[in-house]
């Protein structure tokens, strides 16, 4: 065999072997598509995460549970099932989160419930309004958050409070309160989101020599600035809780904390945070 | 009539007929000749019709009619120019097709490499070649040149073919480089800020090569489209236009060299015979090309399935955060390592412009008649040390050396990298079990009783940690009281939240840390 015929039979080996490689290829190709796309959204949601992390969580919560009296639940059955048709939105959930966070909210079209910062009750986000995201950017988020929808139906959030709402006069009588019910109810209302878990508002845990909320709910009053009415510990963490821009702790801005707690806890939701926040030595 | 109906004569009239066609498609080979071709036979007619085709097709035109015997020995070419040919056709054919889906424009870009990825059958093979390509082709061409500067084949009338092929090598770079953009994700878009920033230190008018490239002075959309057009438009056609003269110089004008041994000093005259026997083109040169471009097409392939090459692809760019660890395209290297050792003008211009002034002048400052290995010891020296200085310096310009960072940055970001996937990412999602770790503490022994197979991955993650860690503290970078810390979290379905962090006594008594929080979800794929 001369060496052009064994470059031929060679060179024809090869090409059949490149065929046969490509053609096991192919017949992968569907599945690879589908795995690459899956994981393109894997990492969307990933990138969704922090992104929701840092820009939402402070209204939102971390995990989506929204602050009552501040900003809505966005991993609830009621968003996930209902919310759509409430607002009359044609196109998809996902494509109404990204309408939503590009350019945000003027008004809150349940102010009772959800005022946000006042105006606009949410900022708008997309770089094309002068927000911080860019579109991409803002689909991940979107992704991040249609990711609740399996969790969603045992989600259930209670609007409104049960019972007679506890008001403003900071004087009046409560019923005994329990720490346990209190910690929880900090939970779920989502005071945790800005007191413990980042540092939107005054720290309640002691840390670093700085004594706990329960410690300066007696010390605050004395203050020189102090201006409010309260006189007791007690009175004025009711104060803090339903008039929080009387007194404005110094380093934070007034107008943060939600102001509707008046009218959204009950008597004895209010004697349980004191309790609560009043074992934070 | 009838009569003339015989069978002879329709075949005759049939082979004729067929004889003709191929006659016109091929240039001038009959029928015969080609049966003779495939069997490696002498020409059948006379004149050598197999040298006719040279003259008449426009395509052989630029081939040569034969080489001699002694030019076409492996060890002499190894073939390297020949495949640097190859890479840039491969280059050519899938980059008009990745051209159908891709859209030069910041908004797109990305979104458009996702799509390729997961919508369009064979995208992905026919990304992973491309970039391959590119990159055998940045290879190929030094090491070709590599071989024409050793065999001594840049000489006197090769003169020429030597600056051509230095500005192909430009061209290659730079074709290279300009493809790095395109797919608009971090490690593009950091890795050319970095490359055309070195631009901006030439006195003058770097300013202004650097606004030209870039079309502002940050890359935006107006960068990405220059460089587009320059990869798809520009360049190519240089490419195209120098490769052909290039070639044209080998081909027409002064053949290939023959190894310095079979022309240099007293040569058997029967050694010299034999070195300047013809090899004709068609057929012995022209089948060997086919075999090889067969061989190069199932070793790319190969590469992109077998040896799973892919081309990255990282997070999408963003202008605002600049990753940890960002550095140019590895053929810069050697050029960011320069950097590191002084000023930026003496190491980012005034050198290299000497270095290539010297290789353009190669051919006359080496005066050296001799083309023999042996003969010319001083420039076979010098170009050792130049590449061992190339690839040393090139060490030097990875970004792991001589920047420092925080130890506990540092580790951090060796386990988890900001860009890319590093231990961390790389763990299996069931191996993930939530939890408050304690790293440097505990052994990493039966952490997941609860898995059938335990987590051996994880255990393994857990033990390079605080390996890094205990060799800080050993080291006495970190003090001995460091912690780390992992804390694993179920943050939502399919996802997790890592917090990897460090934490030190300060030298004031206050306590100090560095953290990073990743989100890993369990679809997302490994690299
Ligand atoms: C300043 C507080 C604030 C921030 C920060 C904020 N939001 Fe909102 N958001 C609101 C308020 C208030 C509403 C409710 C408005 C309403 O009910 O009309 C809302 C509504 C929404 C809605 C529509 C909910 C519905 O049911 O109509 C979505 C989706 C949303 N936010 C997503 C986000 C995302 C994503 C981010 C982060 C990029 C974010 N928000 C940041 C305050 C905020
Ligand atoms: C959106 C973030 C936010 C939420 C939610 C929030 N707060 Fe606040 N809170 C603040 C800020 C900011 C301040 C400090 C400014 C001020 O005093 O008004 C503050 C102050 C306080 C103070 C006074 C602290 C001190 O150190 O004197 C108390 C008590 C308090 N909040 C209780 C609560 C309770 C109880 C809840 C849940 C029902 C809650 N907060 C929910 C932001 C928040
Ligand atoms: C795009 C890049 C290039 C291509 C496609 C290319 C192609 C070729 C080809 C096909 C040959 C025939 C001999 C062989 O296969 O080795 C050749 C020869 C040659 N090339 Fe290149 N080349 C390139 C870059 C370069 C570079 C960077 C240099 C040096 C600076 C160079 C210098 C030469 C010289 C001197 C010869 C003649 C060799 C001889 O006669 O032995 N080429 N080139």
């Amino acid at each position: 065999m001369n060496r052009i015929n064994l470059q031929i039979l060679l060179g024809t080996i090869m090409v059949l072997a490149t065929s046969v490689v490509v053609l096991f290829y192919g017949l992968n190709e569907e599945k690879r598509m589908a795995e690459a796309e899956e994981a393109q959204r894997g990492r969307a949601i990933e990138q969704g995460a922090a992104l929701f992390e840092a820009q939402c969580s402070r209204c939102h919560g971390t995990q989506g549970t929204g602050i009552p009296g501040l900003c809505p639940p966005l991993n609830d059955r009621y968003f996930f099932d209902q919310r759509m048709k409430d607002v009359g939105w044609s196109g998809t959930l996902e494509d109404y989160i990204v309408a939503t966070v590009s350019s945000g909210r003027l008004a809150s079209t349940r102010p009772q419930l959800y005022p946000g910062q006042g105006t606009p009750a949410m900022p708008a986000f997309s770089d094309h309004f002068g927000g911080p995201l860019r579109e991409d950017q803002i689909r991940t988020i979107a992704a991040f958050i249609t990711n609740w929808s399996e969790t969603a139906i045992a989600i259930e959030v209670p609007p409104t409070p049960s019972g007679p709402v506890v008001g403003t006069d900071i004087t009046k009588e409560l019923p005994e309160g329990d720490p346990a019910a209190g910690e929880a109810l900090a939970t779920t209302l989502g005071c945790v989101a800005c007191h413990i878990a980042a540092p939107t508002g005054p720290v309640w845990l002691a840390k670093d020599g700085e004594p706990g909320v329960g410690s300066h709910a007696a010390t605050r009053i004395t203050q020189p600035d102090y201006t409010g009415k309260a006189t007791t510990p007690e009175q004025y963490l009711f104060e803090s809780i339903v008039n929080p821009n009387i007194f404005v702790v110094s380093g934070f801005a007034s107008g943060v904390m939600p102001q509707s707690y008046a009218n959204s806890l009950t008597d004895q939701d209010m004697a349980n945070l004191i309790a609560y926040l009043l074992t934070l030595k | 009539m009838l009569k003339s109906l015989n069978l002879q004569d329709m075949r005759q009239k049939a082979y004729q007929a067929l004889d003709q066609r191929a006659r016109a498609i091929t240039a001038g080979l009959g029928l015969n000749e080609l049966r003779a071709l495939m069997r490696g036979e002498p020409p059948t007619e006379k004149p050598n019709p197999r040298y006719k085709v040279h003259t008449t097709s426009f395509l052989f035109h630029i081939r040569p009619r034969y080489y001699e015997a002694g030019s076409t020995i492996l060890t002499h070419t190894f073939r390297l120019g020949f495949f640097t040919s190859f890479f840039f056709f491969v280059e050519l054919f899938t980059g008009l097709i990745l051209m159908i889906y891709y859209t030069p424009s910041p908004e797109k870009a990305y979104e458009s490499i996702l799509n390729l990825l997961n919508n369009v059958p064979f995208g992905q093979m026919l990304r992973d070649i491309h970039r391959l390509g590119a990159e055998a082709m940045v290879i190929f061409t030094t090491l070709h040149m590599l071989r024409t500067f050793l065999t001594g084949s840049y000489k006197k009338e090769r003169s020429f073919t030597w600056l051509t092929g230095v500005v192909l090598l430009g061209i290659t770079m730079f074709l290279s480089f300009s493809g790095y953009l395109l797919p608009w994700d971090q490690l593009a878009y950091w890795a050319v800020t970095v490359g055309t920033s070195m631009a901006e230190a030439a006195p003058l008018f770097g300013n202004e090569i650097n606004l030209l490239l870039r079309g502002a002075p940050d890359i935006a959309a107006n960068g990405l489209l220059r460089f587009y057009l320059l990869h798809v438009v520009l360049l190519p056609l240089a490419a195209i236009l120098v490769i052909s003269i290039h070639y044209y110089k080998v081909s027409r004008e002064h053949g290939i060299s023959l190894p310095a041994y079979m022309e240099e000093g007293n040569v058997p005259p029967e050694v010299k015979k034999a070195a300047r026997q013809r090899i004709d083109f068609i057929p012995d040169l022209l089948t060997t090309e086919v075999f090889l471009v067969s061989l190069g097409i199932l070793l790319l392939v190969l590469g992109v399935t077998v040896f799973n090459y892919h081309a990255p692809l990282e997070s999408v760019a963003n202008p605002q955060v600049t990753p940890l660890d960002t550095k140019a395209p590895w053929y810069f290297w050697w050029l960011q390592g320069m950097l590191k050792l002084g000023d930026k003008i003496l190491m980012g211009v005034i050198l290299p412009t000497i270095v290539v002034l010297v290789l353009v002048g190669l051919p006359y400052i080496d005066r050296n008649p001799h083309r023999s290995l042996y003969k010319r010891p001083i420039a076979v020296a010098l170009g050792v040390l130049s590449v061992l200085i190339l690839v040393m310096l090139s060490y030097m310009g990875l970004p792991q050396y001589g920047i420092e960072m925080e130890p506990a940055q540092r580790i951090i970001q060796d386990m988890s990298p900001q860009e890319g996937a590093g231990p961390l990412q790389r763990l299996p999602f069931e191996e993930l079990q939530l939890g408050s770790y304690q790293v440097n503490v505990n052994e990493p022994i039966n952490m997941c009783p609860n898995l059938d197979f335990g987590c051996p991955a994880f255990e393994a993650f857990f033990r390079l940690y605080s390996d890094r860690v205990n060799q800080a503290i050993r080291k006495g970078d970190l003090p001995a009281e460091t912690q780390a810390v992992v804390v694993i979290e179920d943050w939502q379905k399919d996802l997790r939240k890592i917090t990897l962090r460090i934490v030190w006594p300060g030298e004031d008594g206050k306590s100090k840390s560095y953290e990073r929080i990743v989100y890993l979800h369990a679809n997302r794929g490994m690299e």
